[in-house]
């Protein structure tokens, strides 16, 4: 069983930076140098985007040499003026060998990136920044908007023409390592682009008469996006608003009357009419009757609900659904008689 | 030990060893008299050439040839090919094969023998030398082509493929 190897190959000068602040550094990246909008992103910076990926994320060393890439895309036209400024070149003019090279397939099809698949339709533009400005007289802002990205897949073919299986080797652990997580990334103007390696195949030359190389293709999706610097919104935003409020002059609304505060307490006076001694009262509520005055009675007798309670009591109880009897026996029978009251509520 | 030796009498009625080693002699002459076409063989030092242990593919700088040797023989170069490199758009012009017609006897004289993946140097011009490797070595010629009707054998016919530079790139 292997042992870890406990040495370090290198020593990080820079300590590298993880969550926060590798989230922000990546974000510092995307921004240093940059403009309020995000920079624009078209198919040529793709193909760019994987050429240097394929120049410095792919590189190839063999035996200490670093085998040569060709830093263009293949395309039907270039190539033969190209070859004329390539340094590489054999007796023939032809480039050597080993080298790797990138072709791209001539047709882009539309993304297949989750992130981006969904789209909007009718190319709306979307609120990105507001931006404050100032002419010099007044404070202002600007309001950015862009249109969603359109995403696209870009085919890329890395072809490594070499002659020897080392060769191939090599070049197979460097991409195998690159693409462990099935997926790398290139950053492309800010932006950083998934790149899939789809498949690997083999049209090497076997015949027994020719000329005798490998060929191996890498043939690489590019889920990229299109970002088109022209289609951004530049409009300034409100700087200063004027309120206006328009009143009627006439006033029909209904007075509304106010209630006065209801009492804890008021007067009550039980009259007895000349041929009454008795009354009946049926109360609603819970309350304490305090009797005060009595004009032309001698007594009183308190009934609450038929049951006698007793004479002459100054502070009768009652409580709401009580019914209240008070007999008096009248000092003069020929005139009337009172009892004046203040009931406390309760 | 000695070798048993059989003397071929086939066809002797009307062409014996004579006339065959006086034709030899005559094609000879205008071969390396007239047209003179020169080659140099590098034949490979199977033991010494540095190569990898595993697919015993040679190393760059690798190969380890014996003293190189100047050998006589009808050259044809055949046409060079416009092709793409596999499927890719990177076409470009690709030498052709050399066709090489030796002399058994310049062979023997000069006590060489040309093997599969030895190297033979033609100089196109004064300075310029292309290098090809032995694809077909023409070792098995017992046809009626190579044996003067079925009398012996007396050439071989070499076929030898370009090489990269960085496969070999002779002294």
């Amino acid at each position: 069983m292997a042992l870890p190897k406990k040495e370090k190959k290198y020593l990080p000068l820079i300590p590298n930076k993880v969550g926060k602040e590798r989230r922000q550094e990546m974000l510092d990246d995307i921004q240093e140098k940059g403009t309020f909008l995000p920079k624009g992103i078209l198919h040529a910076d793709l193909d760019r985007g994987m050429l240097d990926f394929v120049k410095e994320s792919l590189k190839l060393v063999v035996d200490s040499k670093s085998v040569p890439t060709l830093d263009k895309i293949i395309t039907t036209q270039g190539w033969a003026q190209f070859t004329e400024t390539w340094d590489f070149k054999d007796l023939d003019e032809n480039v050597k060998l080993p080298f790797v090279c990138t072709v791209r397939q001539p047709e882009v099809k539309y993304g297949t990136n989750p992130a981006t698949k969904y789209n909007i339709p009718e190319r709306l533009r979307f609120f990105y920044a507001t931006v404050p400005t100032w002419d010099g007289q007044r404070k202002g802002a600007d309001v950015y908007k862009i249109p969603q990205p359109i995403p696209i897949d870009v085919t890329f073919t890395v072809k490594i023409f070499c002659n020897r299986m080392r060769e191939l080797n090599e070049f197979n652990k460097v991409v195998m390592e690159k693409f462990t997580s099935r997926q790398s990334y290139q950053q492309i103007k800010g932006h950083y682009i998934p790149i899939i390696l789809e498949d690997i195949t083999d049209e090497s030359v076997k015949d027994l008469e020719k000329r005798k190389y490998y060929i191996q293709n890498y043939k690489f999706l590019m889920q990229g996006l299109l970002i088109d610097e022209e289609e951004y919104q530049v409009s300034p935003a409100i700087s200063r608003y004027l309120t206006v409020l328009e009143v009627g002059t006439k006033n029909r609304q209904n007075k509304v009357s106010t209630k006065k505060d209801r009492p804890n307490f008021f007067d009550f006076k039980f009259d007895y009419q000349v041929g009454t001694t008795g009354l009946t009262e049926n109360y609603f509520y819970t309350a304490d009757i305090k009797t005060k005055d009595l004009i032309n009675v001698t007594s009183y007798s308190v009934f609450i609900n038929g049951n006698y309670i007793g004479d002459d009591i100054s502070t009768i109880q009652i409580t709401n659904g009580d019914t209240l009897d008070i007999t008096i026996v009248k000092t003069d029978v020929t005139l009337d008689s009172y009892i004046g009251t203040t009931i406390y509520l309760l | 030990m000695t070798q048993n030796r059989v003397p071929i009498t086939r066809l002797n009625k009307f062409f014996s060893a004579e006339d065959f080693n006086l034709d030899i002699s005559m094609g000879e002459e205008w071969l390396h008299g007239d047209m003179n076409f020169t080659l140099v063989l590098y034949r490979v030092d199977r033991q010494r050439t540095n190569k990898d242990d595993v697919y015993g593919e040679t190393l760059e700088d690798g190969i380890q040839f014996m003293p190189p040797v100047e050998f006589k023989g009808y050259v044809q170069v055949e046409s060079p090919e416009n092709k793409d490199l596999g499927d890719s758009r990177l076409s470009q012009m690709e030498s052709g094969n050399i066709k090489v017609g030796v002399y058994q006897n310049q062979l023997d004289m000069l006590a060489i023998d040309i093997s599969y993946g030895d190297y033979i140097g033609y100089y196109e011009t004064e300075t310029r030398v292309r290098y090809y490797t032995v694809v077909n070595d023409g070792r098995v010629n017992s046809d009626n082509k190579h044996t003067y009707g079925g009398y012996k054998k007396f050439y071989r016919s070499i076929v030898a493929a370009p090489v990269n530079e960085n496969e070999f790139k002779g002294i």
